[in-house]
């Protein structure tokens, strides 16, 4: 049938226009050589590879994690309990509440940053990573807030006053019955905000100040630089992890439009 | 154990909140953290970044009050095409990457919907700045599709293949946020086509709507607040980000956001009160970009049929 | 009576539909005469859903033929079939007013498709007000769909249904998701709206109650087959088959074998229990419902429990050879756990099945 046929050149032209522009650094991370109008390239190293294995980009990979994983956790934290309120709770200024935590993910973060900076200057938490973590929550709390809010919203709270009835103290119950309850959530919330954190450019340069050297820093100076192969590797360096982690979540992620919200400002 | 009525009333976690903190308080303190990040980093910030524009620098010694950031900075030519470029960018890749999502969206719906949904997740999780430079390598004059013109023998080599990155247009800016952001657009919309959605066409259906009439007159209106919303964020983003057009871009004119960095980091302290000037200015085109695309979408929203 | 330029004839033959290795419909049959109001009974997954879906275009058979008026319907996508559907859902369009809600049809149609052709504004205006008079809506117009009550809603998708003049209506558990008291409410208007519309109907229902009070034709599915067809009353004076008689609520069913002509009850005394049959000779099951039996017979039983039924009481025996059998009797009958009764069922009103037909 036509229709069918349409559907296929559809479904064709869509693979080809998402998988095109990544063809290219997958090749030049491994071309040791690719003169102009060569289509392959003519050689094959393994530079690329020597060069992710090197100590600065090791050193950059532990940084990033590490600003990743913490920033994760803070969120993730600071999430739980501001959804908690958000949740469950009515009162007075709820929406002004969700205003606020809306406003940082439409009003670019580079503006604030660009304002803020003094403070982090003047409090001795510039070009440290205690300060790139600190502004790296501006971008990830909202989102946290945001999703496990709903994810409260959602939660019977009769579970929890089924677990007091039954004997188990506060820390207890929100350990061992709402944290699972919210687990689901609580995993979408943490894979975001990590996501979000192993991306981020401009913070990371504006407030590390060059001193904090994570990934997407070197990353940066490698596409300025002439060498590609450098890049490219570099580049699927920091591509792996995310996409991975996608493919790995990718049946818990689906239909959760709200957390694709964060992502696309990867 | 009675539960005070002001609240839905929900069993507290910490001895220290059930204790010590009156039920109404509650919430307050729940909501402190993420509060205090909003407020010291977010809020603090805007204020700053304003009250420098106006020329207070307090930690600089500088106290006086003027617009005179602004009004060089819109005596700027420089400025207005900057500000040029960056509307065209930001409506460009807003318009593309949402007909596009959605276009993509209603085929994947069709055919293969999961392993396709995966794919346009995983495209999702790439940053920017490694789409950026994967439309370098694409589309720069000596990139991979200049390679594959000249052995179709359509391009005569690197001259010959038309100026796609850091030209003055802003096709590589472009290119990179509709790659990146239709995905976004079409998660978005698969999301919001229901099971529900998909019976309401089937009703239409029944009730004589042809294809086109059931997307025009029922899946579209349906699905337009959530695609509203992801082409919002968007527009947001391609009005604010830095690391793509600082690549794909030219130097000048170059885009907002890189403007205003390349005036922070003027090593004349006095032209950083422009600066925060081209700041606060992209701040409130964000408001403004979102403000009037929602009130756009609520009224197309509420015209039937 | 019916007008047979509107009301169509609809005939089903071989109708079936497979999905991987489910078939969910299989060689279905179906003859809806012009004017007639048929209800497709069934217990959920039978597929009588199903079945509709392909009356309607929904849902392409893999075989068979959907034919109206003798023309056949297969190829014709359903927005351009003279047919109307009110699903399950009322699937009320939520970005729509209720006028705008019954307008759609009229105003999306093409002109070779259901009804006559597109109407101007004026005349639409007009349809839409008379039709929600009808399902007795005047005045609600203006309203958007949220406002409104479930009833409401499925009276909305019945006069979008409506207004376009359907050649035959097919109707989706239309009130399944509705109140007791609402549902007879909605069941009355829906047979008003066929007589007066000169409609034929085919309504699907897993309630018999429902099926039985609105329609002239009840069609029974089970397990994505035909498994009985007939005017209501026939389900219960002589069910089709021992399924039939059981989804009809014939709750006793005695085991025994057919020799010569006559059932016997199993371990049974000589003479005892025997109705006669033209069910084949070898082990078979007999259905009885509990009003048919009686207290003045020869059939012996005990008394192990009564229960208060409201206008009457119910009866539970047990047969000499163990087999519970429930009997329906009047309030002022006098039985208490213990007696000894003997039974009477009346031949007529007794079915009996051959064993294998209870696969």
């Amino acid at each position: 049938m036509n229709g069918r046929w349409g559907g296929r050149l559809g479904v064709g032209l869509l693979v080809a226009a998402v998988l095109l522009p990544v063809l290219p650094l997958v090749v030049w991370s491994a071309a040791g050589t690719w003169r102009y109008p060569d289509v392959v390239p003519g050689r094959l190293t393994r530079r690329g590879l020597d060069l992710v294995l090197d100590g600065e980009v090791v050193s950059a990979t532990a940084t990033s994690l590490l600003i990743a994983v913490t920033v994760a956790a803070l969120a993730c934290a600071i999430g739980l309990s501001a959804g908690r309120a958000i949740g469950l709770y009515r009162f007075r200024g709820r929406r002004l509440v969700q205003f606020l935590l809306l406003a940082p993910v439409i009003v670019p973060g580079l503006a604030v940053t660009l304002g803020i900076q003094v403070f982090f200057v003047r409090y001795g938490l510039a070009d440290t990573v205690l300060g790139v973590v600190l502004v790296q929550l501006m971008p990830t709390v909202p989102y946290a807030a945001t999703l496990l809010g709903a994810a409260y919203a959602n939660l019977d709270v009769d579970y929890e006053r089924q677990a007091r009835t039954l004997g188990s103290g506060p820390l207890r119950t929100f350990l061992t019955v709402t944290v699972p309850l919210l687990r689901p959530a609580l995993v979408t919330t943490a894979l975001l905000t990590f996501l979000i954190s192993w991306s981020e450019y401009i913070l990371t340069l504006l407030i590390g100040g060059g001193q904090v050297t994570t990934l997407p820093l070197l990353l940066f100076a490698a596409i300025g630089s002439a060498d590609r192969t450098a890049a490219a590797a570099l580049g699927l360096l920091v591509v792996l992890p995310p996409v991975l982690i996608v493919l790995l979540v990718a049946r818990r992620l689906r239909g959760r439009d709200d957390a694709w919200m964060g992502l696309a400002r990867g | 154990m009675s539960q005070p009525v002001v609240s839905t009333g929900p069993t507290t976690r910490q001895h220290a909140v059930r204790r010590g903190v009156p039920e109404r308080l509650r919430p307050l303190l729940l909501l402190s953290p993420a509060l205090l990040v909003v407020g010291v980093f977010f809020v603090g910030g805007v204020a700053q970044a304003v009250l420098q524009s106006l020329g207070r620098q307090p930690f600089l010694g500088q106290t006086d009050w003027s617009f005179d950031a602004y009004r060089a900075t819109f005596a700027d030519p420089a400025f207005r095409a900057s500000l040029t470029l960056t509307l065209r960018v930001v409506v460009l890749s807003t318009g593309l990457a949402t007909v596009l999502g959605v276009a993509v969206a209603l085929l994947v719906r069709r055919h293969a919907r999961g392993p396709l949904t995966t794919l346009l997740q995983s495209t999702l999780a790439v940053p920017h700045l490694v789409g950026a430079l994967c439309i370098g390598l694409l589309l720069s004059p000596s990139g991979f599709a200049s390679r594959l013109g000249t052995g179709a023998g359509l391009v005569d080599g690197p001259q010959d293949f038309p100026v796609l990155t850091n030209d003055a247009f802003g096709w590589g800016i472009i290119a990179e946020y509709t790659w990146k952001e239709a995905p976004f657009v079409a998660v978005v919309a698969l999301a919001s086509m229901t099971p529900h959605v998909r019976d309401l066409e089937g009703a239409a259906r029944v009730l004589g709507a042809g294809r086109w009439r059931r997307f025009t007159s029922v899946t579209l209106p349906l699905i337009a607040p959530p695609v509203a919303a992801a082409s919002v964020l968007v527009a947001s983003f391609a009005a604010a980000s830095y690391e793509v057009p600082r690549l794909l871009g030219q130097s000048f004119p170059a885009t907002l956001p890189v403007v205003a960095l390349q005036r922070y980091q003027d090593t004349d302290l006095l032209v950083r009160p422009q600066a925060m000037a081209v700041a606060t200015i992209i701040a409130v085109l964000s408001l403004v970009l979102v403000a009037a695309y929602l009130t756009l979408v609520s009224r197309l929203s509420r015209r039937s049929l | 009576m019916a007008d047979p330029t509107l009301a169509a004839r609809l005939d089903v033959s071989g109708l079936g539909a497979r999905f991987d290795a489910v078939t969910a419909v299989a060689d279905l049959d179906l003859s809806l005469a012009p004017g007639s109001f048929t209800a497709l009974l069934g217990p959920s997954g039978c597929g009588k859903s199903t079945t509709l879906a392909m009356v309607a275009g929904l849902l392409a058979p893999t075989t068979g033929d959907v034919r109206l008026d003798g023309s056949s319907l297969l190829g014709v996508p359903a927005e351009r079939r003279p047919v109307s559907l009110v699903f399950q859902k009322p699937l009320l369009f939520p970005h729509l007013t209720v006028e705008q809600n019954v307008a759609y049809g009229l105003r999306v149609r093409r002109p070779a498709g259901v009804g006559t052709g597109r109407a101007s504004r004026r005349e639409v205006a007009t349809q839409v007000e008379a039709m929600l008079e009808r399902v007795r809506l005047g005045g609600l117009g203006r309203r958007r769909v949220g406002e409104l009550s479930g009833g409401q809603e499925q009276r909305v998708a019945l006069a979008r249904a409506l207004v376009l003049r359907p050649r035959l209506l097919l109707l989706d558990e239309p009130f399944s998701q509705l109140d007791a008291d609402l549902r007879a409410e909605m069941r009355a208007l829906v047979r008003e709206l066929h007589d007066e519309a000169e409609l034929t109907t085919l309504f699907v229902t897993h309630d018999q109650d429902e099926a039985v009070e609105l329609a002239d034709t009840i069609v029974l599915m089970l397990e994505g087959r035909l498994a009985g067809e007939g005017p209501p009353e026939t389900f219960y004076a002589a069910p089709p088959s021992l399924a039939a008689a059981r989804f009809f609520g014939a709750t006793n069913e005695v085991h025994g074998l057919v020799e010569a002509g006559c059932f016997r009850g199993q371990g049974l005394l000589e003479g005892a229990l025997t109705v006669p049959t033209t069910a084949p000779h070898g082990p078979a099951v007999l259905v009885v419902r509990p009003e048919a039996v009686g207290l003045d017979g020869e059939v012996p039983a005990l008394v192990t429990a009564t229960r208060f039924a409201g206008s009457d009481v119910l009866v539970d025996t047990a047969l000499p050879d163990g087999q519970p059998l429930r009997v329906r009797v009047p309030l002022g009958a006098r039985v208490a756990v213990g007696d000894r009764v003997s039974l009477a069922l009346d031949p007529d009103r007794c079915s009996v099945f051959a064993q294998e037909a209870e696969r």
